[in-house]
């Protein structure tokens, strides 16, 4: 399907209520961050919410790493 | 007994490896010294009552505010720098922000990159001291509403409420004149068919919008400049 429009992509197809489900703001180690809770019950980094800039190093809190 | 150790490490690591590969495509970061400068970046779009849909990058205003907080009361962090790329967003989160950066009492230095958009324009200027790269653009222009509006007179008057109070905060923030402001914030002409202006970089320094023309390396300087003189005074009022 080839869509032609001058319309936003979440005007044609509406985001679900369930596409928040998932996505959390959780505090680990003492620092916000916004991950996606997995089916297996961990979750996955999202977003490092810090302003200390040496966190933004640390390879634990790296986008996409598994927290467990 | 060794050996069969030593294999466990091996997978053990080498499972890890796999994991921050599958994460980021990357596998190490560089290690550095505690730094007594923080960051706050204020990406995408600025959210403040309404949730955006996940698919859009935003910054929420009620996790920046206790991290500003967490500066203010933290000793071993002497200077913030603010990092802006925003279309803009809520006025009042924009408003709340800007608010509570210009209240600090450590020094604040910010660089726009990109854009600083609407809202964008008075967290800019509530910083100590602000830069703007040459390539970053502000749009100023009036304030919009989205969604439900009554079709009556007061809709409007508080819509130029708000507009004025946005106007009252950079201009007491910034170089520029009320008058020159609004002239920029009601042009006609310059975006296609809408009100308002793009103001380019070194622009908006000429406006008095923005102190000065300058990346990374300016600012950091500026912010260290201004730590020191910060220590001075401190030192000054203990003796």
């Amino acid at each position: 399907m080839i869509l032609y429009t001058p319309l936003s992509e979440s005007d044609i197809f509406p985001h679900t209520d369930n596409a928040y489900e998932n996505r959390q703001c959780i505090s680990y180690d003492g620092k916000l961050m916004i991950a996606d809770k997995n089916n297996d019950g961990t979750f996955q980094l999202v977003q490092l919410m810090s302003t200390d800039p040496q966190d933004f190093l640390n390879e634990k809190y790296l986008p996409g790493s598994i927290l467990s | 007994m060794k050996k069969e150790e030593e294999k466990k490490e091996d997978q053990s690591n080498s499972s890890s490896l796999v994991q921050k590969i599958q994460a980021l495509g990357q596998t190490n970061v560089p290690q550095a010294p505690d730094s007594n400068i923080h960051v706050l970046s204020i990406i995408g779009q600025v959210e403040g009552h309404m949730q955006l849909p996940p698919q859009n990058k935003t910054t929420k205003y009620e996790h920046l505010l206790p991290q500003l907080i967490a500066i203010e009361q933290n000793p071993k962090i002497e200077g913030v720098i603010i990092l802006l790329n925003t279309v803009g967003g809520d006025v009042e989160a924009g408003l709340a922000l800007s608010e509570m950066i210009s209240s600090m009492s450590k020094p604040t230095v910010s660089i726009v990159l990109g854009g600083g958009h609407s809202i964008g324009v008075p967290i800019a200027v509530s910083t100590d001291y602000s830069f703007i790269v040459p390539t970053a653009t502000m749009t100023i222009h009036p304030v919009r509403l989205t969604g439900l509006v009554i079709g009556v007179p007061q809709t409007f008057e508080y819509l130029d409420k708000m507009q004025e109070r946005v106007i009252q905060f950079v201009i007491g923030h910034s170089n520029i004149k009320e008058e020159k402001f609004k002239d920029l914030m009601f042009a006609k002409g310059n975006l296609t068919r809408d009100i308002g202006t793009n103001v380019v970089g070194a622009d908006a320094v000429d406006y008095g919008l923005i102190n000065e023309v300058g990346g990374v390396n300016e600012a950091m300087k500026k912010l260290n400049e201004l730590i020191n003189n910060n220590k001075n005074t401190e030192n000054q009022v203990i003796q």
